[in-house]
């Protein structure tokens, strides 16, 4: 494994009954790197991601996270999870806890830790992200799409992973709260938190991005430094790709 | 003595049994109906057969039959209940099975992306029950929850059959006596209605207390 490479996808394939939705993907990410993927739809981006945290279990293929082969049978799953962060597209933050008991539960719960020290790790989190005190004893049902959202990335920053995935993260919100979404997800990113982000907002990739990645056909086509891949892509579908999300994302680059 | 002297102390010892049998059975029927409904959705193979056989038979069988089994039935098996508890064990049973199909049904309801987010975070199943599915799933299991809770104060009364003197068996004996059905079993229903009032407002309190800000609805 390459130095300091904290995640290492190798010959990943995943298929649902005769659907083949990986087929073969490897990749790796060094500590303090940020890496994009993108992609049409349904070419297993997000599958992709569920295998990585075993969420969803691969056909073939291995998976390391440090020094640990997390594919490995007998591998205890909720102790690897439990260093993997993981927000998605539809937040699914726990609807009966109140903003700051999203943030504590998986260290209280999970974790273990005492309750005083598990709330300061949460406020700390949850500072970050730049959700202030007033909005930390309201519930998920009380917030915007981007406030949840904010709260959702605390929630995987507070349990300190090694590695933080996000799943499509600002595609279910309202065009006017992307904003604030991408601005923490960048600014953690500039900080050395680690992060693959699945994601068609190619400023953030040509910002922050070591690399991007662009899935088709359940493989990765084409990857590079972010101005190479969406400038001069060579695939004609990476080229078409990006000329189109290029038109409705643009703006925000 | 006037009959008025003599049936109100009775009642009123029958009305203190009615709630003893109540205090236990109802509070235990939740907890029975949220354990099977919870293994019925997680258990493994062997658990979730054994609560749905629970759940198929005492769902299956009219009250009345299981409560002469669980007295007459098992005493000939030499296993002798008093018919207090005899009473209780039936309603119990009973309720619980159908209370488990309402915690099932809001286990079921439940949007998967919590349960994927409890993963995530490194929950192992039986944390993610407790900590994530469970709080939501009795908050909307509550209203089917408090309808079986009221049935069960009004089938109560079954429990005359095996010999419990509550309430109604108090009041089936005076009407043998003095035959005034009109007094006797008005008072009787006018008990019954207090109660059933009272445990709807407890619920409709509870209801209340655990809404979750944000999404309750009709407001």
């Amino acid at each position: 494994m390459g130095k300091d490479a904290v995640l290492r996808v190798e010959d990943l394939h995943k298929s649902y009954g005769k659907l083949k939705v990986l087929k073969g993907v490897s990749f790796e990410i060094r500590r303090g790197e940020t890496k994009v993927i993108a992609g049409p739809s349904g070419v297993g981006k997000s599958t992709l991601l569920r295998c990585i945290n075993l969420l969803t279990k691969p056909d073939k293929g291995r998976i390391w996270l440090e020094d640990v082969e997390i594919t490995k049978p007998g591998i205890n799953i909720n102790k690897i999870r439990q260093r993997i962060g993981f927000v998605f597209q539809e937040f699914n933050l726990f609807h009966h806890l109140k903003v700051i008991d999203n943030v504590m539960i998986g260290l209280t719960k999970v974790k273990k830790l005492p309750k005083d020290e598990a709330f300061r790790r949460a406020k700390e989190a949850l500072l970050a992200v730049y959700i202030t005190e007033d909005l930390w004893y309201k519930y998920p049902a009380q917030l915007s799409g981007g406030q949840k959202q904010r709260v959702a990335i605390a929630r995987a920053l507070a349990m300190d992973p090694v590695i933080i995935l996000y799943d499509e993260p600002t595609s279910a919100l309202d065009p006017q709260l992307v904003g604030e979404v991408l601005q923490v997800m960048k600014e953690l990113a500039k900080k050395g938190v680690t992060s693959l982000v699945v994601t068609h907002e190619i400023g953030f990739a040509l910002e922050v991005a070591d690399e991007l990645m662009f899935m088709y056909d359940g493989k990765i086509i084409e990857r590079g430094p972010p101005k190479e891949v969406v400038f001069n892509p060579r695939h004609e579908i990476t080229k078409k790709f990006f000329e189109k999300v290029g038109r409705l994302y643009g703006e925000r680059r | 003595m006037t009959f008025w002297e003599e049936f109100l102390p009775a009642l009123f010892k029958g009305v203190l049994t009615t709630l003893e049998m109540l205090a236990i059975a109802a509070p235990a029927s939740v907890a029975l109906g949220i354990l099977l409904g919870t293994l019925r959705v997680y258990g493994g193979r062997v658990t979730s057969l054994i609560a749905t056989a629970v759940v198929v038979t005492f769902r299956g069988f009219p009250l009345l039959v299981t409560l002469l089994l669980l007295f007459f039935g098992l005493a000939d098996l030499r296993i002798y209940l008093t018919p207090f508890w005899a009473a209780v064990l039936g309603f119990i049973l009973c309720s619980g099975s159908y209370q488990s199909e309402y915690v099932r049904g809001a286990i079921r309801s439940i949007d998967i992306g919590q349960s994927l987010a409890a993963k995530a975070i490194g929950m192992t199943k039986f944390q993610e029950v407790m900590y994530i599915i469970l709080p939501q799933a009795i908050r909307r299991a509550l209203p089917g929850i408090s309808n079986e809770i009221i049935y069960m104060i009004k089938y109560s009364s079954l429990a005359f059959v095996v010999g419990v003197q509550e309430m109604f068996a108090v009041g089936k004996h005076f009407n043998s006596i003095y035959f005034r059905p009109i007094e006797i079993f008005l008072t009787l229903a006018a008990i019954y209605l207090i109660m059933t009032t009272t445990a709807t407002i407890f619920f409709k309190w509870l209801e209340y207390k655990l809404r979750i800000p944000g999404i309750e609805m009709g407001v």
